[in-house]
């Protein structure tokens, strides 16, 4: 009966799910029985509890009375937060590291070398816990603060940076105006295509009015240092800016070999045959080269994203509380760890496979139409 | 004229310098964008690296008077950073499976010892060094939770992927199954690992472990770590091979079939040996990634190098030189993988080789 394949197959199959049944059956009994003599209760009722678990510093506002489902919110942001900076940052300073690899000029391209190859070797929690070791060896006190470029300030106390403030009627405006871009540009790709540029200047246009528009509700707040501390302006602490300086520097020496990656991987072919039919250079680059770096770079660069959302969880070895360091706190005080692991683990599938998709999204709209 | 011999080709070669640096007006702004920076920020490094250092002086005074880095710290706790608690007259035992285990992995990298005697080499390896850190026969007997430092780190990466390697296999088979159960169950493994990071990862071993199991089975800190890594570079070794197994083409298939090779057979003599060759550059990839991921067991207890440098910190002696601390430590994993990436190179250099 086993020389016939189907069978086999289906033996097989049946097998593995008994197994798969079988296994999870006995480790959720294990595991109830295990929670039972100890006493704990399974649910998540304690969700809308008061917490009193402390968060050091948040993007949210945060009082240790809110309840628990809060206080996950809250950690939430801090890591959406840090890796929405980093993946900026890492992204603008990875293209021009990788371009100025290529250079000539040996001073520049090794310089670069170095950054991406320390970056590249070391792990990131070593480079974190080094940057944080330097921040009160380097840094002056608060009343000498650093002041590299106008309005930001570097001292022991952290780093101040102005910040903006939108009240909610102009959010409101520009949610609109947005949203009727967003709207205008889906029409333009599929129907208006040869159109693409003047909409896009008048749809600029119409941002830049609905921000006019908007004007009153819009202040910016510089920090300016009075007596002991700075008023005003967005104080990132020491353990965040090491957070967003240490993993910048690190992805940002991935993305960097991925941009030089792509760079050599469009020939030099390439541009003679754009010159050759009398394409300008500008013209070689947009029509011809960047298409094809695109595919080349868009695939490990989803990966490199998802890694920075990967390693935003390494804040916890400076006591800064991100999502998984709330959620471990929050286990421990409240004794729900099942519930927490479930928590835990459905938040990074859920980031990560959004991420993903919309770069598999992006790639999809960039890739080779065969004929 | 002597004069004149020596001086023409240096006189060229500083032409063709001249010309890199300044030959083009982008040049020259890169050339001097850089020199700044380097300017400002290399002087006042060495000052702090080297000119100032106290580098030998055994006096913890010494080193609270400079003000530049306090190399004797390292050098006077060397011994506890790079092996941890274990205890002070049994620490060449960490320092033989330190060298026996880079002295394997120098071995293993040669392409002529690729052969399954390999594998027979290193499980032998492994029961050696088992047996120097746990002890038992006629060696003092050292508990895991005592294990510290640079072996455990070197353990951790080693028998992780020694382990993970067979798994990932078996995953990437599994997930090219023609049968579906088995496909999606590899598919729902393989996806929710890579999705998560590992220090999650870690953490619900160190939770969950302790409730899904009864309290007799429970394993030790050492081993639930072990797992974690083993299962996250499993599913990473998963994709590598799976990459190496699209590249087969079919006609491999049909041959062995033709043959009336069984399924397991195809694999092991016709198929695995083939694709396992193409994506060795990858798996060299993964493994400096492993290297790097150890030094996070740190968050869940484990006495690595980190905690061993932290522990070493806390002596009140001295002045707590924690940047030097974690330099030093940087600069082993930044060894270990830097050399392992050289490596790497020079196999994607050298291209799939032929049998």
């Amino acid at each position: 009966m086993f020389r016939d394949a189907r069978t086999r197959s289906i033996a097989i199959q049946c097998l593995l799910v008994m197994a798969v049944i079988a296994a999870a059956s006995l480790f959720i009994t294990t595991t109830f029985t295990n929670l039972q003599t100890r006493g704990i209760p399974i649910g998540f009722d304690f969700l809308t509890m008061p917490s009193r678990i402390v968060i050091s510093e948040a993007i949210l506002s945060y009082k240790s009375r809110d309840p628990y489902y809060w206080a996950i919110v809250v950690g939430l942001a801090n890591t959406v937060f840090i890796s929405a900076l980093v993946i900026v940052f890492s992204s603008v300073l990875g293209l021009i590291v990788g371009v100025t690899r290529l250079s000539s000029n040996p001073l520049a391209a090794g310089t670069c070398r170095v950054w991406v190859e320390i970056a590249r070797n070391s792990p990131p929690i070593v480079l974190l816990i080094f940057l944080y070791s330097l921040w009160w060896k380097v840094l002056p006190p608060v009343a000498e603060a650093l002041n590299p470029i106008p309005g930001v300030f570097a001292s022991m106390r952290g780093v101040m940076v102005p910040s903006v403030h939108v009240d909610m009627e102009t959010a409101g405006v520009a949610l609109i105006v947005l949203a009727g871009l967003l709207i205008l540009v889906a029409r333009m790709a599929s129907a208006l295509r040869r159109f693409r540029a003047p909409l896009s200047w008048a749809a600029g246009a119409a941002l830049l009015f609905g921000l006019w528009v908007a004007d009153a509700g819009f202040s910016t707040d510089w920090p300016v240092f009075a007596g002991s501390n700075f008023q005003g302006g967005l104080e990132l602490t020491p353990e965040l800016s090491t957070i967003l300086i240490g993993l910048t520097l690190y992805t940002t020496g991935f993305i960097a070999e991925i941009v030089r990656g792509g760079v050599l991987s469009v020939g030099p072919g390439q541009w003679d045959a754009g010159r050759s039919v009398g394409l300008s250079r500008t013209q070689i680059l947009r029509l011809i080269v960047i298409p094809q770096m695109l595919r080349v770079i868009v695939p490990p660069l989803n990966s490199q994203y998802i890694n920075v959302v990967k390693n935003s969880t390494l804040a916890i070895a400076v006591g800064y509380p991100d999502f998984l360091a709330v959620m471990n706190t929050i286990i421990s005080k409240s004794s729900h760890s099942i519930e927490g692991v479930f928590i835990i683990l459905g938040v990074y599938l859920a980031l990560n496979l959004t991420l993903s998709s919309a770069a598999n999204w992006y790639n999809r709209r960039i890739a080779i139409v065969e004929r | 004229m002597p004069a004149q011999a020596w001086s023409a080709p240096f006189l060229a070669s500083l032409r063709r310098t001249a010309g890199l640096l300044f030959g083009s007006p982008l040049n020259a702004a890169l050339t001097l964008a850089f020199g700044a920076v380097i300017a400002v920020a290399v002087p006042p490094m060495l000052r702090w690296l080297v000119l100032d250092a106290v580098l030998f002086n055994p006096d913890p005074a010494a080193c609270r008077a400079t003000s530049g880095a306090c190399w004797s710290f390292i050098y006077a706790k060397s011994g506890q950073l790079l092996f941890g608690i274990y205890p002070v007259e049994e620490r060449w035992r960490p320092a033989l499976v330190c060298l026996l285990i880079l002295a394997l992995l120098g071995w293993s990298v040669r392409p002529a010892s690729w052969t399954p005697r390999l594998l027979g080499l290193w499980i032998a390896a492994l029961a050696l060094i088992v047996w120097l850190m746990g002890g038992g026969l006629g060696l003092e007997e050292i508990p895991t939770s005592a294990w510290g430092g640079l072996p455990v780190t070197l353990i951790l990466t080693v028998v992780a992927i020694g382990i993970a390697f067979p798994v990932g296999i078996l995953l990437a088979l599994a997930r090219r199954s023609t049968m579906p159960a088995v496909r999606i169950s590899a598919v729902i493994m393989i996806e929710s690992v890579r999705g998560l990071p590992l220090l999650s990862i870690l953490f619900v071993a160190s939770i969950m472990l302790p409730l899904f199991l009864p309290e007799a089975l429970l394993p030790d800190k050492f081993v639930r770590a072990l797992v974690a890594l083993t299962i996250f570079a499993a599913a990473y070794l998963a994709e590598v091979v799976r990459g190496g197994l699209q590249a087969i083409p079919k006609g491999q298939y049909e041959a062995a079939a033709a043959l009336g090779l069984p399924f397991w057979r195809t694999q092991y003599l016709v198929i695995l040996p083939q694709a396992i060759r193409v994506v060795i550059p990858a798996l060299a990839n993964t493994i400096i990634v492993m290297i790097k991921n150890t030094s996070l067991v740190l968050v869940v207890g484990l006495f690595d190098l980190i905690s061993s440098g932290k522990a070493a910190l806390a002596d009140p002696a001295w002045p707590s030189p924690a940047a030097e601390t974690f330099l030093f430590i940087g600069a082993i994993f930044f060894a270990l993988s830097f050399s392992f990436a050289r490596f790497a190179d020079f196999l994607e250099r050298r291209g799939p080789a032929a049998r």
